[in-house]
């Protein structure tokens, strides 16, 4: 029931009538926003990566991401920042709520006079304002906008993996994809530093949308080999990825396998529309199947040229198919891709090495151009005493030996030297073939130039890394490897600000007995099918090809790519090379 | 062991094992097939011509050599690595360990003379060369270390 109260406040306020408005009795006193008031816009320049989703998000297009002096381009960085429009803004704060890195915030100060219109434009961060140092104001909240956490990818338990190369990813359902893909913000950072400049965010709207074959046609716009990438893939893209600032970056390379996962082959030439090709009549010949032969294949191809693969071995993929354990990349993955290359036409002569079996001064005379894709299969010995005994192998030729399906008698204890992928590789191979594995590495683990996720995968295998250690004999039996002796190493800094050196401390000596020692040191480039003629013409920077930005090398009508060129040393990189090498050939020969 | 009767017949001595190392290295240059390693063991060899032009500037009447006795770091990878025969197609890995094996044995040459002798101006120059010694094969080893052993 209405009171007497209730009828006559409303016309207390008619009090009010004649007082002057307290912004003219008193307009220069301040009155402070409340502690969590959105006012005027700061932003951490150091801390903004300029991905542009506060933009994305400004319902009002009140944000602009413009190029700022002294912030330079850089990997996981735009150079851009936000500049905010005033005449736009509804200080709504999604812009903050969203920001990926929580750079972006907005401080109490809420008055603000100018004369000039254009002052209320303004770079956050780089325009000064005095509020810059107000440490109150609307900061990015405890929620958030895009979930932080990735979708869990199911994997084969570590206690199951002994005695078997099955695949330990199992791969995303529709429903984890998909909510896997919800998290991206489509920034397009990723883009910059994949080195094939694939176009993530729209593979991954695609996944988001449901819609497998637009997927498929941006994969292979820029990467013929998605199957291999969705695999093993160095993802240099996940490290730069927005949302990996506040949480767990997007499983990039999880979305790309699930695309090409969901496409059977033979819809492929019907979804990329390959289902007839000009021929343009002009003849390329590629030696060596790697990642960036099979791109540079299907690149030429698909425009009309006629394609010839030369391999030494007896199946296409190069390091992928010989290097690349099954349990990371099944062997079937390969050979559909790879058949999907012959399907459109591309020829590959197996088991001929150039050099011995066709010389490369025939292939050079009979095609238009010629692509250089030989990788590094010739490994560095570690060139320690005792290297010669059996017993002591090569990373590479030893998982060349299982890949093939063959029988290598390892024995039960193995050491392992190095700390790169290709060691790593080894190590959980000889771990599946029930031996006690040991890695010697020079440095500390956190300088191993491996992946983390495949040191990671050691350890939950039951790899033993033994750190900062120098071997320095290997110690024999009639003949065969019985031990290896090894001095422990101190690291001294480099004065030069280069890599910590390792450092053998004298009197640290010691012997751990083994059956066999992997060396998986590195590798070289076989120039060896090279005549002296073409050799001298070729230049060469430390055993790596020299190439320009066509990926042209100083040979006339000879292009290269892969890990004999670039210093990445992956697959990605390898099949970027071969793209641009395409479309250099095809300028050269048809423009 | 060589006997000096004087400071400037350590110096003769130290210009010509320079002068034999160039050689050795202009040789080798000859023999390889990559356009890349011949650069390489011609730019090795254009240095040895320079410690030579180096040490025929040391005035050895005075007390003072320019060269000074300091700590330089060694890695000690020409101790543990094996002996590399010369040969045609030698890679970019013989190379640097057969350059490392020679400093180090020039470095060893040095100390050693410097320990046998007790004139202390003649072991002080022996020790200075010693140490430029040790800085080549420094060098050599620090790109070892990174092109060769890169996933070590």
């Amino acid at each position: 029931m209405m009171n007497l109260k209730d009828i006559l406040s409303p016309f207390s306020a008619w009090r009010n009538l004649l007082k002057e408005p307290v912004t003219i009795k008193d307009p220069l006193t301040e009155r402070p926003g409340a502690p969590r008031y959105r006012g005027f816009h700061k932003n951490d320049i150091e801390k903004c990566i300029g991905c542009g989703t506060c933009e994305t998000i400004c319902e009002n297009e009140a944000i602009d991401l413009v190029a700022v002096a002294n912030v330079d381009t850089k990997n996981g960085d735009s150079g851009l920042r936000p500049l905010v429009d005033y005449g736009r803004c509804c200080w709504c704060a999604l812009c903050v709520d969203v920001c990926t890195t929580g750079s972006l915030t907005m401080s109490n100060e809420y008055t603000w006079v100018s004369n000039d219109p254009e002052d209320f434009r303004y770079i956050p961060g780089v325009d000064k304002k005095e509020w810059d140092n107000n440490d109150l104001g609307w900061k990015k909240p405890d929620y958030t906008l895009i979930p932080t956490e990735r979708m869990d990818m199911e994997e084969m338990e570590p206690s199951e993996r002994e005695g078997t190369f099955l695949e330990i990813v199992r791969g995303y359902s529709r429903a984890q994809a998909e909510k896997e893909a919800d998290r991206c913000t489509e920034c397009g950072l990723c883009v910059a530093t994949c080195p094939a400049h694939m176009d993530i965010p729209g593979y991954i709207r695609a996944v988001r949308e449901g819609d497998m074959e637009e997927g498929l046609r941006l994969l292979y716009e820029t990467n013929p080999l998605p199957e291999i990438c969705g695999r093993v893939c160095t993802h240099r893209c996940e490290e730069v990825c927005a949302v990996g600032h506040s949480g767990d970056p997007l499983a990039i390379r999880w979305l790309k396998r699930y695309i090409a996962d969901q496409v059977p082959f033979e819809e492929y030439k019907r979804i990329l529309g390959i289902t007839s090709i000009e021929e343009n009549g002009k003849k390329v010949g590629i030696i060596g199947a790697g990642p960036s032969g099979l791109s540079a294949a299907y690149y030429l191809r698909i425009r009309g040229f006629e394609v010839t693969i030369y391999e030494a071995k007896s199946k296409g993929g190069g390091m992928t198919m010989y290097g690349i354990p099954k349990y990371r990349l099944p062997m079937n993955m390969l050979e559909s891709e790879i058949g999907f290359l012959e399907e459109i036409g591309v020829k590959f002569v197996y088991e001929t090495r150039v050099g011995e079996d066709i010389s490369f001064d025939e292939i050079y005379k009979k095609h238009d151009a010629v692509f250089v894709g030989i990788g590094f299969e010739k490994p560095y010995k570690i060139n320690i005493k005792g290297e010669e005994q059996k017993g002591a192998l090569q990373a590479i030729s030893f998982l060349d030996d299982i890949n093939k399906g063959k029988k290598v008698d390892i024995g039960k204890k193995v050491a392992i030297v190095g700390g790169g992928n290709v060691a790593m590789d080894a190590a959980r191979v000889a771990r599946r073939l029930g031996a006690e594995v040991y890695m010697l590495y020079r440095r500390r683990v956190e300088d191993m130039p491996a992946d983390s996720e495949e040191i990671h995968g050691a350890y939950e295998e039951g790899v033993q890394i033994i750190p900062q250690t120098i071997p320095v004999e290997i110690i024999g039996e009639g003949g065969k490897v019985k031990s290896i002796q090894y001095l422990m190493a101190e690291m001294v800094p480099d004065e030069k600000g280069g890599r910590p050196k390792p450092v053998p401390i004298e009197g640290s000596e010691q012997v751990l007995e083994i059956d066999t020692l992997i060396g998986a040191i590195g590798q070289e480039a076989d120039y060896g099918f090279l005549p002296q003629e073409y050799l001298d013409k070729i230049e060469t920077n430390r055993g790596r090809m020299l190439v320009d930005n066509n990926n042209k090398t100083t040979l006339d009508k000879v292009y290269a790519g892969g890990d004999a060129v670039n210093k990445t040393a992956d697959a990605i990189s390898a099949i970027a090379d071969g793209h641009r090498a395409a479309d250099a050939i095809e300028r050269m020969l048809l423009v | 062991m060589e006997n000096f009767n004087s400071p400037q017949e350590i110096i003769n001595f130290a210009i010509q094992s320079e002068q034999e190392a160039h050689d050795f290295y202009i040789e080798l240059a000859g023999l390889v097939k990559f356009n890349e390693l011949k650069v390489i063991l011609e730019q090795f060899a254009a240095e040895e011509l320079g410690h030579k032009t180096k040490l025929s500037k040391i005035v050895v009447d005075t007390e003072k050599t320019g060269l000074t006795a300091e700590s330089v770091l060694d890695m000690k990878m020409a101790d543990y690595t094996v002996d590399i025969q010369t040969k045609p197609d030698m890679t970019y890995q013989d190379l640097l360990t057969i350059a490392m094996k020679k400093e180090k044995k020039a470095f060893k040459l040095y100390t050693d003379l410097a320990q046998k002798i007790t004139d202390q101006n003649i072991k002080e120059i022996f020790l200075g060369l010693a140490q430029e010694e040790a800085k080549h094969k420094l060098r050599f080893e620090i790109e070892y270390d990174e092109y060769i052993l890169r996933d070590n």
